[in-house]
């Protein structure tokens, strides 16, 4: 990619920008605005994807984590304030979600065991969230934690096998992108729990 | 400049103005022209070979649709 196309590319997201900046200046309704928020943080990745190299892979992951962790807090505070309850009746409910979940959620984690890592967490979460939203959820949350946390713990782990052992440097690649995955995959697939409480939903 | 690229500048710009003014303002039209510049930022990533921020963004897409989900339905319930 020449330099004509990074500043082509640059021109597209300012003119992007503005309107977007406009569309939140005009908007007064506070949930509007939050879907608009996605909207900046879709211009800003592009913003950072136009750089080209693996600096912009590495920036958007972060990215990725602070604009997805700001959405649910936000919405969470949106909810609190405007002091929203969840929808009474019988959910929703049609016939795809009882034989969806299984086939998809197994190809969505075994994919993402494969591609391992960060990546791959986040490919076998959407997977675990399908199947807790569809099929409801009775996991023990502790569990979950505690999974997490050596997780954390096996990943620091594989930074010290880095700086002390490099000649074992494929070990350490292994237990990082295993370690991340379950990681990410335990912490994002709690998102799929927020929806309604307890099992049989 | 590739075609992936030309065609993911306009289909950004296409869904940005989609998206900040949609014809039809109503939460849900406004939550699913969201996708059509999220499209846009995925055909320039896939100009620029950026398999693992592709790979994500498409995860994490899913799970953000999924909380403002959460949120709208409560707000058209109350």
């Amino acid at each position: 990619m020449d330099a004509a196309t990074y500043s082509i590319g640059l021109v597209v997201v300012a003119i992007g920008l503005i309107v977007g900046f406009a569309a939140i200046i005009r908007e007064k309704d506070d949930l509007h605005r939050i879907l608009l928020t996605d909207l900046a943080e879709v211009l800003a990745l592009v913003v950072i994807a136009l750089v080209a190299t693996d600096l912009a892979e590495a920036l958007i992951l972060p990215g990725l984590v602070v604009g997805i962790s700001e959405l649910m807090a936000v919405s969470e505070v949106y909810i609190a304030k405007e002091g929203l309850k969840a929808p009474e009746g019988p959910p929703f409910h049609i016939e795809v979600m009882d034989s969806a979940p299984g086939i998809l959620a197994l190809i969505l984690v075994a994919y993402g065991i494969v591609l391992s890592g960060f990546t791959g967490g986040a490919v076998a979460a959407v997977g675990a969230v399908f199947y807790f939203m569809c099929r409801g959820h009775a996991e023990q949350f502790e569990l979950i934690e505690t999974v997490s946390g050596y997780a954390w713990a096996i990943w620091i782990a594989a930074f010290f096998v880095f700086m002390f052992l490099p000649a074992y440097w494929f070990f350490g690649v292994m237990m990082a992108g295993g370690a991340i995955l379950i990681k990410v995959m335990a912490k994002m697939s709690l998102v799929g729990t927020m929806r309604r409480g307890g099992p049989n939903v | 400049m590739t075609p992936e690229f030309i065609l993911g500048c306009i289909i950004l710009i296409a869904g940005v103005i989609a998206a900040g003014f949609p014809r039809e303002k109503t939460y849900l039209s406004r939550l699913i022209n969201l996708e059509i510049p999220a499209f846009g930022l995925l055909l320039i990533m896939l100009a620029y070979d950026e398999t693992l921020a592709l790979m994500t963004f498409i995860g994490v897409t899913a799970i953000s649709t999924f909380v403002l989900v959460r949120v709208i339905e409560r707000r058209d319930a109350g």
